[in-house]
C-alpha cells in the first residue's frame, strides 16, 4: 500500500470541498483533495443562489424551516463565506458580481427569470424586467439554445445567428478562446446594426477569458453585453469550478483527481485514512481529520436502492423522510418532493449525527435538509457550509 | 360539417385497423381519436406479438387467433415486427403438469412448439437463469404498436379518410333511435366539430362504456390494470415466458433497444387515472429477476399501464379471463368491438368491417391479410451508421435522433405535438426519457415558427409532467440521479415556470 499523509483530507471537489480546502491550506495545514471525478458545479449556471425566497437572501434564510442546516451557521459567517468567495474569484480573472443582501435575475435560456445572488459579471448585464430590448446572437446548428424561446416571449427582440461551425457549447467556447476566431467574430459583429438595448449570448464566450470577452464586446458594441447559461455542459459551472480548483491549488493544497474512495480505516473513533484504489496497489489518503463534501445524488455522495438509500464513502446514517412512496410528490412542479430533505443529518460542528466519529466534519449538498431546488441555495449553502466545517476541522486540530 | 359513412371512435390498433381495411374495401370513413394514437393498451402493452403459445393452456381460441394471426402479421408488417422467437422457460420448482398441457395445448392448436435443453437455451439467451430446468420455443417476436398505427392510418389517409387526432368524441347524434353522427371537440382549442356518418363504430378498448353511454347503450367490461417497466438495455434478443398458469412478471420483451417486462393484473374502475404502486414494480422486477437474474440490478428507465379492455366474465383471476373479442351491435347503428388484443387487432377489423359491409349489402373481401402495410421502407428507412455520421447535429443522445430528422418530421407531418415526433423517430425513449431533447425538439420547432410560445412552453410542461408519471414509479439508482439533473436542468437552470 502507498501511504500519503495529510493533515486534512476532504472528499468531494465541489464547491464546498473546494472552498473549504482553500481555507484550511491558507491557514498551514496539508490539505489532500481527493475527488471522483469532476463535480455538479460543472452542471450549474455557475451562480451562487443564496436563498431565493425573496429580495434580501440573508433576511430570507431566517425563514427556512428550522432544520435547515444553513441556521447551523451564523449569519456573519454566511455574509464572509459569500465574501471570500467573491475577492477568491477576481482573484482568479473569474468576478462576480452582486451583494448577500440583494437577490437579482439572471435570464434563462427560456426567457424567464431565474433569481440568485452573486452571479458571474457576464451575466451582470442581464435586464431585470421585460422593459428592455435584446439583440440575441446564436450560433449556426448549435445544440443547446434556441433563440425562438426568448424572442416569442419579449417584445422587440431580434436575433442575428453566426456560423462557427460548432454545434456544441463547449466546442464554441474553446474557439473564443482563439484570438483569429475572435477578430474574425468581431469584425463579423461590426456588420450588424444592433438597435437594441442590450446584446444577449447563449454562454459560450470562452472558458477563462468570459470576463475579458463580454468587456471587449461591450465596448466594440458601445452595448450592454450579457451571457444566457445554457443546460449542461454549462461554461460558467466549469469557469466556476476551474477558478475555485486553481484557487485551491494556489493555496498550496494537493488534488488527486480520478480517485474515488472505497474504504475507510479507523481506530475506536478516530477516521485515519480513506483508500482508493488504482493500478498496482491500493492507496492510503492518512489524514488527522476529514471533510465529507461529496454531493447529493447527482453529484455522487448518496446512491438510492429500490429499499434505502446509502451514504457512499463513510455508510454514515442518512436522513430519509419515508418509504420509496414518498420520496416523489405526485405534482413534478411542486418542488415538495421528500428526495430534496435526504442527506446527513450533523451537529452544530457538523459532525455527523449518530456515529462516533469526532474527526470527520459535513458540508455542501450532501447534508440533510437543504431542499436546494426549492429555497434555491445551492451554491450559497456550500460556501457556508465550508466556512463552519473548515473552522470546525481546525477547533478539533488546534483545540 | 364533415360527411362519412364510417365514423370509428378510438385511434388503438383495432381503430386503426378498421381504418385501413375500410380504405382498402372503399368504404369513405372518418376516424376520431381523443389523444394521439396508439394512447390506450395499444402503446402501453409489452408489445408482445404472441405466438399464441400464452393461452394455448387457459383460451385456445385466441391461441389460434393469435397464431394466425402471427403469421399474417410477420408476412405484412416486415418492419414493424421483429422476428425474434420466444422461449417458455422453466425454473426448478415450476409444475411439470403444466409443461405437459402446454405443449399438448399448442399442438392442439398447431403452434410449432420445441422443447430445448438447458444447454441450448442459454447459448441462445446467455442471459437467463442457469438454473433453468429446460425452456420450450414458440415463434413470439416483438412489435411496435405506434408504428404499426402509424402505417395503418398511412393507407386510410391515401385513400381519403378524415384522421382527426386530439378530438374527443363528446357527444353521439340521434335521430328516431339511430346514431346519425357525433360532435367531437378539439382537445387543443376546444372548437366542436359534427362528423355525420351511417354507422358508428366504438372502438375505445378500456372507454368502450363510457362512449357506449353516450348512445345510451352500453358495454359490460372488466377493467384489468396491468403495470410494465422498461430496461434501459436489451437483456435479451428473444420473448421470454415463463412457463407456468399466466401470473404477474412473467413476460420480458425485447424492443429496440430496450426491454420490457411485465405485467400485474389490479381491477380498477376509471382508465383516466391510473396509478402504479411500488410494491407492483418490485413484483415485476423480482418475477423478471427468476428468468434474466441480471434484471434485478439492470437500470429500469420507466414504468407505466395500459388497461385491458376485457368483457365482462365470470373468471375470478383477471390472467385467466377471456382475450378473445366481441362485437355488439347495440342496433342503434352503433357498434362495439371490445375485448381481443394487439396481435388480434387485424383480425377484429376484418370481422368489424365483414358486418358493416354486410349492413350495406356489398360484398367486397377484405384484403388486410394479404397486402403488406404501405409505408413501411419510410418509417425504419434512417439506419445507424447513417445517423452517426452526423454526429454534429445529433440532439437526442439516446436515441440518435437529429435536428434534420425531427425538421423532416415536422415538415412532412405537419405536426405540432413534440408527442409526435416521438412515435415516429423514438426521440426521448431512452435513458434521459426526454430529459434533453424534448427542450431541443420544441426549441427547433419554435424556431420553425410553427409553434406559438404558449404552446411551446405548454408542451414542455405537459411532457415533464407525463414524463415524471412514468418514471415517478423507478427513482432509484442511476434512473433517480438522472430524474435529480433532469429536475435541476428545468426547474432550476431554465427557471421553468408552473403553469399559470
Amino acid at each position: 500500500m502507498s501511504i500519503t499523509e495529510h493533515d486534512i483530507v476532504i472528499i468531494g471537489a465541489g464547491v464546498a470541498g473546494l472552498t473549504a480546502g482553500a481555507l484550511l491550506a491558507e491557514r498551514g495545514f496539508k490539505v489532500a483533495l481527493v475527488t471522483k471525478g469532476e463535480p455538479t458545479a460543472c452542471l450549474s449556471t455557475g451562480c451562487v443562489d443564496v436563498c431565493s425566497h425573496d429580495g434580501n437572501p440573508l433576511q430570507s434564510i431566517k425563514n427556512l424551516p428550522p432544520e435547515h442546516p444553513y441556521h447551523l451557521v451564523d449569519k456573519r459567517m454566511i455574509r464572509e463565506s459569500l465574501n471570500y468567495f467573491q475577492t477568491a474569484m477576481t482573484d482568479m480573472g473569474v468576478p462576480y458580481k452582486g451583494s448577500p443582501e440583494q437577490n437579482r435575475l439572471i435570464m434563462s435560456a427560456l426567457g424567464t427569470f431565474k433569481t440568485s445572488c452573486l452571479v458571474p459579471s457576464t451575466m451582470e448585464a442581464a435586464p431585470q424586467d421585460d422593459q428592455e430590448s435584446l439583440h440575441i446572437i446564436t450560433f449556426q446548428g448549435l445544440k443547446d439554445f434556441y433563440p425562438g424561446y426568448i424572442v416569442s416571449r419579449r417584445n422587440h427582440t431580434k436575433f442575428s445567428v453566426f456560423d462557427a461551425g460548432m454545434t456544441t457549447t463547449m466546442s464554441l467556447a474553446s474557439r473564443f478562446e482563439e484570438k483569429d476566431f475572435f477578430e474574425k467574430f468581431i469584425a463579423w459583429m461590426g456588420t450588424l446594426d444592433i438597435r437594441e438595448d442590450k446584446i444577449a449570448f447563449p454562454a459560450v464566450l470562452g472558458l477563462e477569458s468570459a470576463d475579458k470577452i463580454v468587456g471587449t464586446i461591450a465596448k466594440v458594441t458601445g452595448k450592454p453585453v450579457f451571457e444566457i447559461p445554457t443546460i449542461p455542459p454549462s461554461m460558467p459551472g466549469r469557469r466556476l469550478f476551474n477558478a475555485l480548483k486553481g484557487f485551491f491549488r494556489k493555496k498550496g493544497g494537493d488534488i488527486y483527481w480520478s480517485w474515488p474512495v472505497t474504504g475507510i480505516e479507523k481506530t475506536g473513533d478516530i477516521i485515519e485514512a480513506v483508500t482508493t484504489p488504482s493500478e498496482g496497489r491500493p492507496n492510503s489518503i492518512n489524514g488527522k481529520a476529514f471533510i465529507l463534501s461529496s454531493g447529493s445524488f447527482v453529484g455522487g455522495g448518496l446512491t438510492a436502492t429500490r429499499q434505502s438509500i446509502m451514504e457512499n464513502v463513510f455508510h454514515f446514517p442518512v436522513h430519509v423522510p419515508g418509504p420509496r412512496e414518498t420520496w416523489f410528490d405526485n405534482d413534478y412542479f411542486s418542488m415538495n418532493h421528500g428526495i430534496g430533505r435526504v442527506g446527513i443529518v450533523t451537529d452544530a460542528s457538523l459532525r455527523p449525527a449518530d456515529t462516533p466519529f469526532k474527526n470527520i466534519f459535513v458540508c455542501g449538498g450532501i447534508l440533510a435538509e437543504t431542499e436546494i431546488l426549492k429555497n434555491g441555495c445551492g451554491h450559497g449553502l456550500a460556501l457556508a457550509t465550508a466556512h463552519l466545517a473548515a473552522k470546525s476541522c481546525v477547533e478539533y486540530l488546534v483545540p | 360539417m364533415i360527411k362519412t359513412d364510417v365514423i370509428i371512435i378510438g385511434g388503438g390498433a383495432t381503430g386503426c385497423g378498421i381504418a385501413r381495411d375500410l380504405a382498402l374495401r372503399g368504404i369513405p370513413h372518418c376516424l376520431v381519436e381523443k389523444g394521439h394514437f396508439a394512447a390506450g393498451a395499444t402503446g402501453a402493452c409489452h408489445g408482445l406479438l404472441h405466438s399464441g403459445g400464452r393461452y394455448a393452456v387457459t383460451d385456445p381460441v385466441a391461441a389460434r387467433e393469435c397464431y394466425e394471426e402471427n403469421l399474417i402479421l410477420r408476412k405484412i408488417g416486415k418492419k414493424c415486427v421483429e422476428q425474434t422467437g420466444g422461449l417458455f422457460v422453466r425454473l426448478p420448482g415450476d409444475s411439470k403438469r403444466f409443461r405437459e398441457l402446454f405443449l399438448r395445448g399448442c399442438e392442439n392448436v398447431g403452434i410449432p412448439a420445441e422443447v430445448i435443453s438447458s444447454t441450448r437455451a442459454l447459448d441462445l439467451v446467455p442471459n437467463l437463469n442457469p438454473e433453468l430446468e429446460e425452456a420450450i420455443r414458440v415463434p413470439d417476436c416483438s412489435i411496435d404498436p405506434f408504428r404499426l398505427c402509424l402505417l395503418n392510418i398511412r393507407t386510410s389517409e391515401q385513400c381519403g379518410g378524415i384522421i382527426l387526432t386530439r378530438h374527443k368524441a363528446t357527444e353521439i347524434i340521434q335521430s328516431h333511435g339511430r346514431c346519425v353522427g357525433i360532435k367531437a371537440t378539439d382537445q387543443t382549442n376546444g372548437e366542436i366539430k359534427e362528423i355525420q356518418g351511417k354507422i358508428i363504430i366504438n372502438a375505445t378498448g378500456a372507454w368502450a362504456d363510457m362512449v357506449a353511454t353516450l348512445a345510451g347503450s352500453e358495454v359490460p367490461m372488466s377493467l384489468v390494470k396491468g403495470a410494465l417497466v422498461i430496461t434501459n438495455h436489451r437483456l435479451t434478443n428473444m420473448v421470454i415466458n415463463r412457463l407456468r398458469h399466466p401470473s404477474d412478471g412473467d413476460i420480458i420483451v425485447p424492443n429496440e433497444a430496450v426491454c420490457l417486462a411485465g405485467t400485474t393484473a389490479l381491477a380498477i374502475q376509471d382508465p383516466d387515472h391510473l396509478v402504479i404502486e411500488s410494491p407492483e414494480v418490485d413484483t415485476i422486477i423480482s418475477e423478471a429477476g427468476r428468468m434474466i437474474p441480471h434484471f434485478n440490478n439492470t437500470r429500469i428507465i420507466r414504468a407505466f399501464s395500459g388497461v385491458r379492455p376485457l368483457l365482462k366474465s365470470k373468471k375470478a383471476d383477471s390472467h385467466e379471463m377471456s382475450r378473445g373479442f366481441q362485437i355488439i351491435d347495440h342496433e342503434n347503428g352503433m357498434y362495439s368491438i371490445a375485448g381481443g388484443k394487439l396481435t388480434t387487432f387485424r383480425l377484429m377489423a376484418e370481422k368489424m368491417v365483414d358486418t358493416i359491409i354486410a349492413s350495406f349489402g356489398l360484398r367486397k373481401p377484405c384484403e388486410t391479410a394479404e397486402i403488406p402495410l404501405d409505408g413501411q421502407e419510410e418509417l425504419s428507412g434512417y439506419p445507424l451508421s447513417k445517423r452517426l455520421a452526423d454526429m454534429k447535429n445529433i440532439v437526442c443522445e439516446c436515441e440518435l435522433v437529429t435536428r434534420q430528422e425531427v425538421q423532416r418530421i415536422v415538415r412532412q407531418t405537419g405536426t405540432r405535438h413534440v408527442g409526435d415526433i416521438q412515435h415516429r423517430a423514438r426521440l426521448g425513449m431512452g435513458p434521459c426519457q426526454g430529459g434533453f431533447c424534448t427542450f431541443r425538439a420544441l426549441g427547433i420547432m419554435n424556431d420553425m415558427s410553427v409553434i406559438s410560445p404558449e404552446q411551446s412552453m405548454d408542451m414542455l410542461r405537459g411532457f415533464l409532467q407525463r414524463r415524471y408519471k412514468g418514471i415517478r414509479y423507478a427513482l432509484w439508482g442511476d434512473q433517480l440521479r438522472e430524474e435529480q439533473l433532469v429536475e435541476y436542468i428545468y426547474l432550476g437552470i431554465l427557471a421553468m415556470e408552473k403553469s399559470k
